[in-house]
Parts: structure tokens; C-alpha cells; sequence
């Protein structure tokens, strides 16, 4: 077979449930974040050695854990930014976890996402972490400031007696930084509860284009953050995959896209893929090859796509304005790893096809993709 | 309680068609998939033949039907062979030193203060703006309107003023700056002429400060980082490339040259092929010569060069190139066919052993410059191009030639055969060592013997190639 063939290479079972889990940058290490039962907050680190896992080091603290970061840390610091259950955004060193470098209660609700950048780049602009929460606000930090954000995209104060406030206010569930390529363009993307679809340009600070999808938008990903904007991966619930392609913006139409309508489909009889449509949770590109990603789906499913390029990028219309052209999706790879969803998922930054995932099922598990180089 | 309708009935197709002779002949995709449907389902009974034919007829028609989309069970990596799990676990062993090194830099980081970018400054958006277009509305309308308002503003006792007021103009007025608002917010509407990667919009003073600044920024990094991020920008240059993005690919691979320019093979090699797409074939050969020092045996480069050669007109040169190619990999296709296509193209009686060929080329222009190339031996026909290149390392070539030529004797057969030929020429004739090419030429660090041969057989006097011609064929 010369195609990709996904592998369940080890797996570990927490007695907790895991959130997210991300390698450690230049190492065989990865951080678990999860939440006990008694909702305290839980770090855990494996290693992997010699083809088996070993737990370096536990860290519990008050407030479970539901998102963590290396995106805006150095090589030579490797801290982790954690958003918490109760909105507080955390900085930690490894090594002394007890401390926090930096910490500051963030949000008033649940941070659900959270995204770094500038820590791993040269000439990208500063480090930041951007949250997004329950109380429909994206925050964008930067952990030389100090207690505020150093941007602040808030829903307006809602007017009326607050009885239906909670309603009113959008959940935010998804956030992603793009459009890094030098030390002034960076664009915020924030997906909300009701589809809506938001970019945010932080050099002018303004909102640079909006959309909304069907359902509510679970993952969003820049296919890479520190390049001029070139493809965005959106998830939703019910099974959505879409892909834009971010290079040019018609005054009008906007983005073009391709969507995916079943990537969440789980599979039926005899290994169709025909079983139910379920949420799209996560979508992660492969560090090595933009032009790949999987993305995690609610049956527990892993699907592996390649995007395809057309073969002209971009057409002029007859007022002479340009509209990008989406290309193709192919699903190179298909495997189920669970029954419960799969809602975290991270590539390896430095190991073609290595890559670790969680699920509700309380396990991690790393994978191998084998070919990924061939296609 | 409503009977669900049949897959038969919801495509409405009439049975008749779930039958091989209408499989066969159907054209329709669309419909196919619709059929294959139905006989998955297995509503209408099971024909497992019936519906081997028509998937494979669907197959036909339409390669990437989403019916063909299956699951495999997930594998457990006991499937692998120790062989392909082998990388995984060097990979870990390698990766741990590296993590370890890291852990030790994180103390004196401190110290180094690597430069990162300036907090930007506390702001706000609001998200419930609507964008940029919509958006900018309100911003440019507010200013010019508020101080006519306040200037203009009638108090409504004022019936003097109010005897004045003329209601047309007023709203001829507001037309005006109606429109004028909408201009300007037609001026906003364009997407902002943002910078694409392309090589022509960003400037050539910007990237030389950006390349000023990662020769700065290289000096207080580890060897570790370097690696990590010449491996970055070696791997965005590749996603550029398949792209057919080649300036910005050649961008990233020029990043990477200057963060690892010690392990830069793979860079320079992907960098020549990105130049060769953009037809800078030049500079395309520069990097397979710069690759083919860090790693001789480089088949890739080796053809690359030999194709580049060929693009930019150096026939000669790279029908050599291309034979050095074959010495590597002896039945390379591509080699082969452009070795037969230059034969047949330089239109001579090209022999088959390289030495001999060397020879004959050297004959017409014996006569016109005989000293000043010990190197190039196909240089004389393809023109002026290599020469400009070459003519610096030849001079400081040519001296070795003399210090070198003592101590190497020439070929026996040469010797006995051409007693008067080497006393005219004296040692200049001779053949310098095998090693001597291999200094002054990076472009074939491995020429050995055959480019030895044609430079002690270089004879300033015209006059003796008829001899010169007789050894040739002896050897």
C-alpha cells in the first residue's frame, strides 16, 4: 500500500477527562490537560521512550484545565499557556509548575480556545496568546503587560434588564492567529456558538470580514499562522468542513471556499462511511505539508484530507476584482479511534506523522502516519 | 404510520436499471452512484455481482465518488515492521539530546536577551462591528458632518435665519456629501492591497534588512535553534514550491541557507530547482555546484545541474554532466535520453569513452586559448557564458598547474609518443594531478581523471595536434 495508513502507536488511560493535549516543542514530551472528577485541574507530562509512555511529572491545581498553548513561547523557555474553567489564563514553566509566570483572570466564563504565536518565529511580531470564552469575548494577551489584554474584541455591554443576557451573549469556541508574516500584519480568527465566522485585523484593528456558517463552529485552524493568509480550516457541528481560501478577498463575495458536508460522518456497514452525521471537533494541518490535515469527528472518527489547489488560484470578474478559486478536498485516510469524540489532536512540530490525541473516552494516544511524505 | 420510502422510490429509478446490461451501458455518474446505493442497501434483495459490476463501473465513471470512501480498522503499531518503527525510536533518542541542550540554554537566556518584537498597544475592537466595508460608514460620515451640524444648527426661534434657510440646497447639500461619503467608502471597500509573498511587492532594501537582521539574530542563537529554524524555512520553501509559488520559495530557502548555511545541502538543491522553474539557470547551477560540495554523490543535483547546463545553453558541458550523472546511476532515464539527444544534437561522432571526446572538442580552439581554461573542457564551444564564471578560479588554477605538474608523470603512451611534442610544450604539457582539478573547479569535484586528461593534452602550439590526435587514439 502506498498510501498514508494511520496508526495507533501507544495509548495511555488518565482517570480524568482530557481537554487537550500538545507536544512539547523539540522534545519526545507532551502535556494532558484535563479535569478530575472533583473538577480540579490536571497537567500531565509524558515521554516517550523506547516505544512506551512514561508520566514525567503530574501537576494539579484548583481549577480544571481546558486549553493550553507552546505558541508563544521561545525554544529556550518552552512554557505552556493554560486557559482554565473559570477564565483565569495561566503561564507555566515546567520545570516549576507551582508558580505561574504569569496569570490573570482572563474571562469571566470558561476560556474554550486558546492560540499563541511569536514564540518560535524570528521577525514575526510579539509573542501573543489570544483567548476566546464563554463570555463571547476574544482577548488577545501579551504577558509583558500585565493585567489587561493588549486587545480586547467584546461583544458591546448588552442593554435591557439582563434577564436573557446569558442567551444574547455569543459563545466563542474557536479561535486562531494567522496572517503573521512580519512584525506588523496579524489576524485573529474567532468562530462562535451560532456559526458566525469573524476575522479580526489586528494592525487596524478593525473587523476585516465576517461570515456564517450553518451550525456553530467547533475549530478553526490557519493551514499556517506565519505566513500572508492562505487557507482556513473551519469546523462545525453537524459535520461541516470548510475550507477558504484565504488569498484574495472579493469586495463582495469574499472568500471563496470548499466544504465538506460529511467530514463527520461516521461509518456504517462494511466500513462505508454512511453512519450518522456528528461535529467536526478539530482540525490540525501537519506542520510539514499545509496542504494536509485531519480532523477529528464526534463518533471518534479521524479523517485525513488533502487539499488540492486549482489549477488558477485566482479569476478576475467583470468589474475586475479578483475572487480566489477553491480547490479540491480528497480524504486520503479514514480510521475510527474511539466511541466516545475525538477533540484534540496535535502533530508533531518536528516528527513527520507522529502525533498525539485525546478523546472523551479518558485516553490519549499517540499516532504514527506512515507516507505521509508520498503524497 | 407512513411506510419509509424505498431507496428506489426516493431516486426514483425504475428497477428495470438495477440489471448488467443497463449498468453497462449507463453513462451517467450521478445515476451510478444512485444504483450503487440501492444495491448496498440491500432493499432490494442482494446481487453481489450485480453490484461488484456496477462499483467498478461507477469507478470508472467517476474515480472519486464519495461511495468509495471506506474506514480501515485502526492499526496497532505491532504491524509495523521493527524496520519502520526503527526511525520513530532514533528519532526519540535524537530528539531527547536536543531537548536536553535546550534545558541547559534556558539558564543563560536570560542574558543573551534575544530581541522580541514591541508590546503593541492596548486597543479594542468591537465585535459586533460589522466589517471594514459597513464599518467604515460611520467614521468617515461623523467628522465632516458634525461640524456642519453645529454650525449650521437653527435654533427654531430663530426666524430670521429660518427666512433665510433655502430647503433645496439644503438638500442638494446632502446629496453632495452623501455621495461623498460613498466614494470614500467605495475607496475603503477594496481589500487592502495586501502584500503577498510574491517577490516583486516587497522590496529589495526590506529583505536585505530582514537578511541583516537574521545575520544578527544568528549570532546569539544555538546550533540547536539554527537547525530548527533553517528546517522551518527549508519546509515552508517546499510547501511554496508545490504551490508554484518559486520567489517566495526561493525566499524561505534563503532563510535557511543563512540560519544552517553548514547544513544547507538539502536548501541549496531545492533552491536550484525553484530557480530552474523560474528560468534563473544561472543561478541554478551556482546551487547545485554549492549542493554537489556538501554532497558529492548527489544524484539529484548532479542531473539538476546537468539540466540547468543544458537550459542555459552549455551543450557541451552537460552531456559531461549528464555522463557523471550515468557514472552514479548507470541506467537513469532521464540521463540516458539527454545524452543521446545532445549526441545526436552537437552532431558529431561522439565517442563513447569520455576521454576521447574531450579531445576532439579541443581541437578547434587549441589554436585561440589554450592556457586559459585548464578546466573547462566543453567551455570552448559553449561560448562566452562560462567563462565569465570561470575565469577567476582558472588563473590561480593554471599556477598549480606548474607547481603540481612535477610531480605527476605523464602517461607512458603520451611519453613515448610524443617526444618532440613535450619537449616544445616542456612541462606545461604535462598533466597535472588528478587532484588538481578537484580544488579549482567546483562544479565537477569529481571530474577525476577526465578532466585531467584534456587538460594535460591542452597544447598551446597548433601545430603539433596531428601527433596530439595519434596519442589520442593509442589511449
Amino acid at each position: 500500500m502506498d498510501k498514508p495508513q494511520l496508526i495507533e502507536h501507544l495509548n495511555a488511560s488518565v482517570n480524568y477527562t482530557v481537554y487537550d493535549t500538545k507536544w512539547i516543542p523539540l522534545s519526545a514530551k507532551f502535556v494532558v490537560l484535563g479535569s478530575k472528577a472533583n473538577s480540579q485541574g490536571v497537567m500531565d507530562i509524558y515521554e516517550l521512550n523506547e516505544g512506551e509512555l512514561v508520566k514525567v511529572k503530574t501537576v494539579e491545581k484548583k481549577v480544571a484545565f481546558k486549553c493550553g498553548t507552546f505558541g508563544a513561547s521561545s525554544l529556550r523557555n518552552r512554557h505552556i499557556a493554560i486557559g482554565d474553567f473559570e477564565g483565569r489564563l495561566q503561564v507555566l514553566d515546567m520545570e516549576r509548575p507551582e508558580l505561574p509566570v504569569y496569570n490573570v483572570k482572563a474571562h469571566t466564563g470558561i476560556i474554550n480556545t486558546i492560540d499563541a504565536i511569536g514564540g518560535n518565529q524570528v521577525d514575526c511580531g510579539a509573542p501573543e496568546i489570544v483567548t476566546g470564552s464563554r463570555d463571547g469575548a476574544v482577548k488577545v494577551w501579551d504577558i509583558r503587560q500585565g493585567q489587561s489584554p493588549v486587545v480586547d474584541i467584546s461583544p458591546p455591554p448588552q442593554m435591557g434588564d439582563g434577564i436573557n443576557q446569558s442567551s444574547a451573549r455569543r459563545d466563542c469556541w474557536a479561535v486562531a492567529f494567522g496572517n503573521t508574516f512580519n512584525s506588523e500584519e496579524r489576524i485573529v480568527a474567532a468562530g462562535y456558538d451560532n456559526g458566525d465566522l469573524k476575522l479580526f485585523d489586528l494592525r487596524s484593528l478593525s473587523v476585516r470580514w465576517e461570515a456564517t456558517m450553518k451550525n456553530g463552529i467547533c475549530g478553526l485552524e490557519f493551514d499556517r499562522r506565519d505566513i500572508p493568509m492562505n487557507k482556513l480550516a473551519v469546523t462545525t457541528l453537524e459535520g461541516g468542513l470548510l475550507i477558504y481560501d484565504m488569498r484574495y478577498q472579493h469586495p463582495t463575495k469574499g472568500f471563496s471556499y470548499v466544504e465538506e458536508r460529511n467530514a463527520g460522518r461516521g461509518v456504517g456497514t462494511n466500513g462505508v462511511i454512511s453512519g450518522p452525521k456528528a461535529t467536526v471537533w478539530v482540525a490540525r494541518h501537519l506542520p510539514q505539508n499545509r496542504d494536509i490535515f485531519l480532523t477529528g469527528g464526534g463518533t471518534g472518527s479521524i479523517r485525513l484530507w488533502q487539499y488540492e489547489y486549482p489549477d488558477k488560484r485566482v479569476v478576475e470578474d467583470a468589474d475586475g476584482n479578483k475572487t480566489g478559486v477553491a480547490g479540491t478536498l480528497h480524504m486520503v485516510s479514514a480510521s475510527t479511534l474511539s466511541s466516545q469524540p475525538v477533540h484534540c489532536f496535535d502533530w508533531h512540530p518536528d516528527k513527520l506523522g507522529l502525533a498525539v490525541c485525546g478523546a472523551f473516552d479518558q485516553s490519549v494516544r499517540v499516532l504514527i502516519t506512515t507516507k505521509l511524505n508520498v503524497l | 404510520m407512513e411506510k419509509r420510502k424505498t431507496l428506489l422510490e426516493k431516486y426514483n429509478i425504475p428497477l428495470s436499471h438495477l440489471d448488467f446490461s443497463y449498468v453497462e451501458t449507463c453513462k451517467n455518474a450521478r445515476e451510478m452512484e444512485k444504483i450503487v446505493q440501492i444495491l448496498r442497501s440491500g432493499e432490494e434483495g442482494h446481487f453481489p455481482d450485480l453490484q461488484r459490476c456496477s462499483e467498478e463501473k461507477l469507478k470508472k465513471l467517476k474515480p472519486d465518488s464519495k461511495l468509495f470512501r471506506f474506514e480501515e480498522p485502526i492499526q496497532r503499531s505491532n504491524i509495523l515492521d521493527k524496520q519502520e518503527l526503527k526511525p520513530v525510536l532514533d528519532w526519540t533518542h535524537d530528539i531527547k539530546s536536543k531537548d536536553n541542550a535546550l534545558n541547559e540554554l534556558k539558564n543563560d537566556m536570560a542574558c543573551l536577551g534575544l530581541d522580541v518584537a514591541p508590546m503593541r498597544k492596548p486597543a479594542k475592537i468591537d465585535a459586533d462591528m460589522p466589517s471594514t466595508k459597513k464599518q467604515s460608514k460611520p467614521k468617515p460620515a461623523a467628522p465632516p458632518k458634525q461640524p456642519t451640524t453645529t454650525e449650521k444648527r437653527i435654533r427654531s426661534t430663530d426666524y430670521n435665519k429660518w427666512d433665510k434657510y433655502d430647503p433645496d440646497e439644503e438638500i442638494l447639500r446632502m446629496e453632495l456629501s452623501e455621495e461623498r461619503t460613498k466614494e470614500q467608502e467605495e475607496l475603503k471597500n477594496r481589500p487592502d492591497p495586501k502584500p503577498t509573498p510574491t517577490s516583486e511587492e516587497i522590496s529589495k532594501s526590506e529583505k536585505e534588512a530582514l537578511h541583516e537582521r537574521l545575520q544578527q539574530q544568528l549570532k546569539k542563537l544555538s546550533q540547536v535553534e539554527k537547525e530548527q529554524f533553517a528546517e522551518k524555512h527549508r519546509l515552508r520553501g517546499n510547501e511554496y514550491f508545490k504551490a508554484k509559488e518559486y520567489e517566495s520559495a526561493i525566499e524561505e530557502y534563503n532563510c535557511a541557507i543563512i540560519y544552517d548555511p553548514e547544513n544547507a545541502a538539502r536548501a541549496y538543491n531545492n533552491r536550484a530547482v525553484s530557480h530552474m522553474k523560474v528560468k534563473n539557470y544561472l543561478a541554478a547551477i551556482s546551487d547545485c555546484k554549492a549542493c554537489l560540495q556538501m554532497e558529492p554523490e548527489n544524484l539529484k543535483a548532479r542531473l539538476r545541474l546537468a539540466d540547468a547546463s543544458y537550459a542555459q545553453g552549455f551543450r557541451r558541458e552537460s552531456l559531461h554532466l549528464y555522463q557523471r550523472v550515468l557514472e552514479l546511476q548507470p541506467d537513469n532515464a532521464a540521463a540516458l535520453k539527454a545524452v543521446e539527444l545532445l549526441k545526436k544534437q552537437l552532431g558529431e561522432l561522439a565517442p563513447t569513452h569520455a576521454t576521447r571526446l574531450m579531445i576532439e572538442e579541443l581541437k578547434p580552439d587549441a589554436s585561440d586559448k589554450p592556457k586559459e581554461k585548464p578546466k573547462e573542457v566543453t567551455t570552448p564551444v559553449a561560448k562566452t557564458a562560462p567563462v565569465a564564471k570561470t575565469a577567476p578560479v582558472a588563473k590561480p588554477a593554471t599556477v598549480k598547474e606548474y607547481d603540481l605538474a612535477e610531480l605527476v608523470k605523464p602517461n607512458r603512451v603520451v611519453k613515448s609518443k610524443l617526444v618532440t611534442a613535450a619537449e616544445a610544450l616542456g612541462n606545461k604539457f604535462k598533466a597535472p594531478p588528478a587532484s588538481a582539478p578537484k580544488k579549482q573547479t567546483q562544479p565537477q569535484p569529481l571530474t577525476g581523471e577526465a578532466s585531467t586528461l584534456p587538460a594535460m593534452l591542452r597544447m598551446p602550439q597548433a601545430n603539433i595536434k596531428s601527433s596530439n590526435k595519434l596519442l589520442i587514439q593509442e589511449i
